[in-house]
């Protein structure tokens, strides 16, 4: 850069030096005078013209970096924006997950009584006889209704319907042992799954199923009076290489029977 | 297009309402389209000519969005950028973001995408 500076210096001297000695009158005669000056015209311009081309090359350089850090902006930018769309995006996924989540789980209950419902059972009954007939343990199936329900609905209302469901619900599920299952067949039959259960354990069960439901007293909606609940029971188990339904249908005549002989009783098909 | 338009609600996209007087844009519903970046051409064309004409009228948002896929969340990023650039230029734009208060995650939503945006956007529960 001092070396760089010293030139420039002394180039100025020299220039400052001929533009002296063009100008003396004394020199005027001089035949080397005229191709001197215009040596040095020409040396001017070429000059000029070097450092003309010496901006616009710089121009061109500054504005391809300008350009190149206004397309980084735009890439960070974009980065940005992606990682946003991907954020908000991944919240609405999540959001559909817990829904269906959600949703299947409510698939499979009863939102009245809270027990598992008509399709739960379904499944649960076809995974508990191929079960029992894999393993060749023994399966007991009960189908439970309760006793005059329409004169309780149409005496006291729906609402007081809806009660003795649920408290007939909360009794099954304390009176049934941990392994077994219960769900709310439909209207105002509830099915029981006893796995691994010979007929008279699972009648054992089912008759203090049948005390506890005796038990339950509901209040009516005037006030003051209570009325008690009983319930029929048909129950039945597995036969060898039959279809699931037939053990259902079986405790489904079991239950008409109990019906037909007077109610509050479980009968054994 | 300079006039109102009326999309009715289908199973896979939402309704949308562009009153052109009243410089209101009204999107509702569920927006899972099959390309969204064709079912919003005729929407975004219609921000950004009411953002170009004259009179410098203001521009309102009424939504009420609840599940989108990810290509409407894209079309609705490029809406809120549209509306950012008009904000910048001096232009009143504004978006009202209702959601139903049983479900907050559309407010946790709403929030994400009011992120970056220097407009007036309100999220408010409404039934």
């Amino acid at each position: 850069m001092n070396a760089e500076r010293q030139q420039a210096r002394e180039e100025d001297a020299l220039l400052r030096e001929l533009d002296t000695l063009l100008a003396d009158p004394a020199h005027a005669a001089d035949p080397l005078r005229a191709p001197l000056a215009e040596l040095l015209a020409l040396y001017r311009q070429q000059h000029e013209r070097i450092e003309r081309l010496v901006r616009i090359s710089d121009g061109y350089h500054g504005m391809s970096r300008l350009h190149s850090d206004s397309l980084a902006d735009k890439f960070d930018r974009q980065v940005r924006r992606l990682e946003k769309l991907a954020r908000i995006s991944d919240m609405y996924q999540s959001n559909l997950r817990e829904l269906t989540e959600a949703l299947r789980e409510a698939s499979f209950k009863d939102p009245l009584t809270e027990l598992g419902n008509r399709r739960y059972l379904m499944e649960r009954l076809r995974e508990e006889y191929e079960r029992s007939r894999r393993k060749e343990l023994p399966l007991c199936v009960a189908i439970l209704d309760v006793d005059h329900f329409k004169r309780i609905n149409d005496a006291h209302g729906h609402d007081v319907g809806d009660e003795a469901l649920r408290r007939v619900a909360d009794a099954l599920r304390h009176a049934i042992r941990q392994y077994d299952t219960v769900g709310r067949w439909g209207g105002e039959e509830f099915l029981i799954l006893f796995p691994e259960t010979r007929i008279d354990e699972a009648l054992h069960t089912a008759e203090r199923v049948r005390t506890a439901i005796g038990a339950i007293h509901i209040e009516s909606p005037d006030g003051g009076t209570t009325f008690p609940l009983s319930a029929s029971l048909g129950i039945t188990e597995r036969q060898p290489d039959e279809a699931v339904l037939l053990a259902v249908t079986r405790a489904d005549n079991a239950l008409l029977a109990a019906k037909r002989a007077g109610r509050d009783r479980s009968v054994v098909l | 297009m300079t006039t109102s338009f009326n999309i009715p609600p289908s199973q896979s996209t939402p309704a949308i309402s562009a009153d052109w007087d009243a410089g209101v844009l009204a999107i509702s519903g569920d927006s899972y389209p099959e390309n969204s970046f064709d079912f919003f051409t005729a929407t975004i064309e219609w921000i950004e000519s009411f953002l170009a004409a004259s009179g410098n009228r203001a521009l309102r948002l009424d939504l009420s969005l609840v599940y989108m896929n990810t290509s409407s969340v894209k079309a609705m990023m490029d809406i809120f950028d549209l509306l950012e650039e008009a904000h910048a230029k001096g232009r009143a734009v504004s978006v009202d973001w209702y959601y139903d208060p049983r479900n907050e995650r559309v407010e946790i939503l709403a929030e994400e995408f009011r992120e970056d945006c220097s407009f007036p956007f309100n999220i408010t529960a409404r039934n």
